[in-house]
């Protein structure tokens, strides 16, 4: 096996690794944490792995421990992108580019992340200075998608998609879970869908595949096919 | 009523589906994959779902709850759970009329869809929504103008109702126009036209204005924005 990644499947920044690693096409072991209502995170054994208590937590082959989803990114590309386009090294500029947006991820899952936990599983928080966050933070995504657009490039950071625009996708998709719409950020709902595109996209809860990419009126129309009509 | 301009015909690519409002219109537009706009009541006609949360499959949008397939001219023609079943021609959403003018979604719920004529040189360059009302935004343009050392300041009405107005700066003559769009009364989307043949650094210049203006709107509306 490449590498363990503790995982809960409703997490965000857990979710941007395991779409990263799909999208290289890597294969890996996953190990469930009961993140709630358990919180096996903030207990022994993880906080041995992670005392951050944070998830997800990613093991190398080697024993090397990563904690930080943002560098997880970067080690999967390093490790797996044979092609140099999702860690283009040697593009300088590009680089720096990238480091840019991977730090705005943060604020996205300091912000969107924590707005949404608040509302789908109560945490405790002051919902409007995070939610007044969550919106400011969109906005400079939608404002830099659109500049990004009228040079041409469609992606966060260059002409072909990097490690930068899977960093930030996740809350950026996951904002309606935090009751933050997508309906006043045009450019968002393009680069979402384009992400949406790629091949080896994999969903999570909240985050959909592209049913208009499927087949045609077949049995399975509707996402919620068993639902009774 | 009259009619509103919603949105820009190139945020709406083919197979895609956004939500407008209208004041109390909530309004599903989508697009086929041929290229055909379409704007209906948001609501499905079986549950009530939001049909604007829903998929576009060839020339049908889809509900997301069962999905019963539309076509475009809103006639259910498909439903998962009955294949054999022929749908009777009242199941169909409340459809509004729609065009496109000028790169925007023009819709009226009421009469038929009209544009307001603006000049043909003009191209969509970006859509911003503001969190107050249309007076508040103009204000703003003027007083960042007079205070905040813009070059920008409002111009011409060229229409009342939608406001569509004109935008002065001493480097781009007679080359912007913003057409508002009312949607709630705490709401209101600022669609910018540019010039088609102004360069990115200056269309980037229109856009970065906007978002400053858009701050001082709201600086009396909102502590934390």
């Amino acid at each position: 096996m490449s590498f363990t990644l503790y995982n809960y499947v409703l997490s965000g920044n857990c979710y941007k690794v395991r779409l990263m690693a799909s999208l290289l096409k890597v294969s890996y072991e996953a190990v469930s944490v009961d993140f709630h209502p358990g919180k096996a995170h903030k207990q022994e054994p993880l906080l041995k792995l992670n005392p951050a208590g944070t998830l997800p937590v990613l093991v190398t082959a080697d024993h090397e421990i990563l904690t930080e989803t943002q560098a997880m990114l970067v080690w999967l590309a390093q490790q797996y992108d044979v092609d140099n386009t999702w860690w283009p090294a040697h593009n300088q500029p590009q680089i720096t580019g990238i480091m840019q947006w991977l730090a705005f991820a943060s604020r996205l899952s300091a912000t969107v992340g924590e707005l949404r936990l608040h509302t789908m599983l109560n945490k405790p928080l002051d919902a409007a200075p995070t939610r007044a966050g969550a919106i400011k933070a969109l906005r400079e995504l939608e404002s830099h998608l659109t500049e990004q657009r009228i040079h041409g490039h469609p992606w966060l950071a260059g002409s072909s998609p990097t490690i930068a625009d899977i960093a930030c996708f996740p809350y950026t998709a996951l904002s309606p879970d935090a009751n933050i719409e997508h309906d006043n950020y045009p450019a968002i709902r393009s680069w979402l869908h384009a992400v949406r595109c790629l091949d080896g996209f994999i969903t999570m809860p909240g985050i959909f595949e592209l049913h208009t990419l499927r087949n045609p009126a077949g049995a399975d129309a509707s996402p919620l096919s068993d639902t009774v009509a | 009523m009259t009619s509103h301009p919603v949105g820009l015909s190139g945020n709406l690519a083919p197979r895609q589906v956004m939500r407008a409002t209208i004041n109390q219109f909530d309004i599903a537009v989508w697009r086929s994959e041929s290229g055909i706009i379409s704007a209906w009541d948001n609501r499905c006609p079986h549950r009530g779902m939001r049909l604007s949360h829903g998929f576009v499959r060839g020339e049908s949008l889809a509900c997301a709850y069962h999905g019963w397939h539309y076509n475009c001219e809103g006639f259910c023609h498909y439903i998962p759970a009955h294949p054999e079943l022929t749908p009777p021609k009242t199941v169909r959403p409340v459809i509004y009329s729609v065009i496109e003018r000028h790169g925007l979604i023009w819709i009226n719920p009421t009469a038929e869809a009209r544009a307001h004529e603006l000049p043909d040189n003009l191209i969509p360059l970006r859509t911003l929504t503001f969190e107050c009302d249309e007076n508040t935004a103009l204000h703003a343009m003027s007083s960042t103008a007079q205070h905040a050392g813009e070059s920008f300041e409002p111009g011409d009405t060229l229409s009342e109702s939608p406001r569509i107005i004109t935008v002065n700066t001493p480097a781009i003559a007679n080359g912007i126009i913003i057409a508002f769009h009312q949607c709630a009364p705490h709401n209101v989307i600022a669609h910018v036209l540019v010039q088609n043949t102004l360069s990115s650094a200056a269309q980037i210049d229109v856009s970065r204005w906007l978002e400053s203006v858009r701050r001082h709107a709201e600086a009396n509306v909102s502590e934390y924005l």
